[in-house]
């Protein structure tokens, strides 16, 4: 019997696959030399300046005839003026009182934790005089005196002058000069076949004394005894008494007109 | 330099006259107006308890009042509508018990009175009730020596105050006065009151018969006719001296002396020439013109005050005493009364209007009796001012040209009355013997 087993025999011809591994390891590395060394196909780069054209070109231009921007305007519905009156603060929602547990009798009373919680400052709701009408809200203009109506013809009185509150000031005096154009308009003096005519305006001043000066028709109703009859109220009348002391102008200027029907 | 700028204050007015009516007119043309303003006058405070005060005040109150009352212009809140607390002062005010129903007035008239050293204190305001931003109208302060007669002079004083801030810068009447021809003491005498028929006074001692009192714009003199050894002479007698005073005797019968309201002239109507004629003299006497010339009567001439440039007399010259019209140089003569019996002419402070005394349906067998009219001298559209009966005449008209004077017998003797220029609320001033004739002061 043999002493020893060769298991792997190592007699035999390795040389051949040898040679064809280290051949086929050379052969894949020339392989990978030669495509690094020598490009194949790659044409000219993107933008490149032998590709002719193509290209985006720019030029300088004086201006750029951009869309005008819109004229900003008063927006009239909302601005930002506060105007005479502001809305008042909106009311807190009250919270629904909490139910409180009836405590139970051996329970430990405990009182309601204190914590003091800033309120915010009040805000401050602008005074609606009484004597100002917030834009939009008066309504076509009327007198603190109404207006009047008897026999078909009713006028009114308009008076400017000092500043501007004449009427208010001495509404006693505005109402004397009322009673005394009106006591002295006789209607006997229209055309008796008048029946109805368009308003006469007749403008007059009252100078310091009282005495009224420089009337005149401003605008003629088209029937010249009813015009006539509206100035001559007032030539009737000598004074309506002196402006009050505590008025300083020179004069007040009044408008009068009438409506006549008959 | 001019400051005013406009500003405009709408009011809207009634300028109308509901008809055509004579009423209308008359009530708008005098000055009357066609609404009143409601003014409530709570009786003054005393600030002082003495009776002295107490009496002083009841004197100032009722006539404050009554003097109110009396101007027409006014609608006196009735006292049993003034609220609890009356003020004496201006923080004593609450504007609104004044200004709402029932007072609703529209002007408060109140203030405080009291005597220290002496002197009456009179403080009073006028408060516009429907202006509380600002009430005041007027305020004023009166000091006089304590007694009766200046406690009527201070009432006056503050009434007439606020007739002429509220009455359309017309002066109130409270202080002018009536002269007028009183019998009572046997003969015919001139005398004087006030214009609410208080204080009458005798001013002449002829003993014999004065008749056509007519006093001076300036209120110094009064002119009258008046019987002397020459006839009947136009006499002048003087306030200031309280004595007659010269003035020229003309020849013939002269009466009815009439001052124009400058105090230049004075027309009368003399009989010099043999007919009774008008006549125009300068108020010293001289310059004596002849204004008429005809056969008929020519009587009771009167100026037009607005003017002085129009002389409105009686004239019988187509038989029954009619009233005519003419310039003051005798020319443009314009007859105004077309029938019955027309005397006594007066013409009103505005020259609007004549009153006179007509007996419109005059002769046998017409019910005519004497009354008193108006008319409008440019529309000659006249209307009947008394209709309670008797024989009215010699109507003269107060200077604010809202109320006439005049004599009537309607309740058997011959008495002096007043009534509102529309002939409403008449009142009669004398009740001692037979009084006739008035004229009322230019101011």
């Amino acid at each position: 019997m043999a002493a020893d087993v060769d298991l792997f025999p190592t007699e035999g011809n390795l040389g051949i696959p040898l040679l064809s591994s280290v051949l086929l390891h050379v052969g894949l590395f020339a392989l990978a030399l030669f495509g690094y060394l020598i490009p194949v196909g790659r044409g000219e780069s993107w933008g490149g300046t032998t590709g002719g054209g193509g290209a985006m070109s720019a030029t300088l231009v004086s201006s750029i005839p951009l869309p005008a921007p819109q004229t900003q305007t008063q927006n009239v519905l909302a601005n930002q003026s506060k105007g005479l009156t502001q809305s008042p603060p909106k009311e807190q929602p009250k919270e629904e009182p909490k139910a409180i547990p009836i405590p139970a009798p051996e329970a430990k009373r405990v009182g309601p934790r204190e914590t003091t919680q800033k309120k915010p400052p009040p805000k401050e709701v602008a005074k609606v005089e009484d004597n100002k009408i917030p834009f939009g809200e008066g309504g076509p203009v009327s007198g603190p005196y109404g207006s009047f109506s008897a026999g078909g013809a009713k006028g009114g009185l308009s008076f400017s002058g000092g500043t501007g509150d004449f009427g208010s000031r001495f509404g006693w005096y505005v109402d004397g000069v009322r009673r005394k154009v009106s006591e002295n308009w006789l209607k006997y003096e229209v055309d008796p076949n008048v029946d109805t005519a368009r308003r006469v305006y007749v403008y007059f001043e009252i100078d310091r004394s009282g005495a009224p000066g420089n009337i005149r028709v401003e605008q003629s109703s088209g029937v010249p005894s009813l015009d006539q009859s509206a100035t001559r109220a007032l030539q009737r009348i000598d004074t309506f008494g002196p402006l009050p002391p505590e008025y300083n102008g020179r004069y007040v200027a009044v408008e009068f007109w009438f409506d006549y029907k008959r | 330099m001019k400051r005013y700028t406009a500003i405009l204050l709408g009011l809207f007015i009634l300028v109308a006259i509901s008809s055509l009516s004579a009423q209308d007119w008359i009530r708008t043309g005098t000055g009357l107006g066609v609404e009143k303003i409601r003014l409530a006058a709570p009786d003054f405070k005393p600030v002082t308890t003495d009776t002295g005060t107490q009496n002083l005040a009841m004197t100032f109150n009722v006539t404050f009042f009554n003097d109110l009352q009396n101007t027409g212009i006014f609608d006196m809140v009735s006292r049993s509508f003034y609220p609890l607390s009356v003020p004496g002062a201006p923080q004593e005010v609450h504007l609104s018990d004044w200004g709402s129903p029932p007072p609703n007035a529209s002007m408060l008239a109140f203030g405080n009175l009291g005597v220290t050293g002496g002197f009456l204190n009179v403080q009073g305001w006028l408060y516009d009730t429907k202006n509380p931003q600002s009430p005041q109208v007027l305020g004023k302060q009166y000091r006089e020596q304590a007694n009766d007669e200046n406690a009527r002079v201070i009432a006056h004083r503050f009434a007439d105050e606020i007739i002429f801030r509220l009455g359309g810068g017309v002066p109130g009447i409270a202080e002018s006065k009536l002269y007028f021809v009183s019998a009572r003491g046997g003969s015919k005498e001139i005398w004087q009151m006030d214009y609410d028929g208080a204080n009458q006074k005798q001013l002449t001692h002829l003993g014999s018969i004065a008749l056509s009192p007519h006093v001076s714009p300036d209120g110094t003199r009064v002119a009258f006719s008046g019987v002397t050894k020459d006839g009947w002479q136009i006499l002048m007698y003087s306030l200031d001296l309280n004595r007659l005073v010269s003035f020229p005797h003309f020849g013939g019968d002269n009466y009815s002396p009439a001052w124009s309201s400058d105090g230049q002239n004075i027309a009368l109507s003399s009989s010099r020439t043999g007919n009774t004629e008008i006549y125009a003299v300068s108020s010293t006497g001289g310059n004596l013109r002849r204004l008429t010339e005809n056969k008929g009567p020519d009587v009771s001439p009167t100026w037009n005050p607005k003017t002085n440039a129009q002389i409105a007399w009686v004239s019988g010259r187509t038989g029954l005493p009619q009233i005519y019209t003419m310039a003051s140089d005798g020319t443009n003569v314009v007859r105004v009364t077309d029938q019955g019996y027309a005397v006594s002419p007066s013409w009103s402070p505005n020259g609007q209007f004549l009153a006179f005394a007509w007996v419109r349906h005059y002769g046998p067998g017409a019910p005519g009796a004497s009354d008193i009219y108006i008319m409008d001298i440019a529309s000659k559209q006249w209307a009947q001012l008394t209709h309670d009966g008797g024989r009215n005449d010699f109507p003269s008209w107060s200077p604010d040209g809202r109320h006439i004077v005049f004599q009537s017998n309607r309740t058997g003797k011959t008495q002096i009355w007043t009534m509102l220029a529309d002939g409403s609320e008449a009142r009669q001033l004398t009740t001692s013997g037979e009084n006739s004739q008035p004229n009322w002061s230019f101011k």
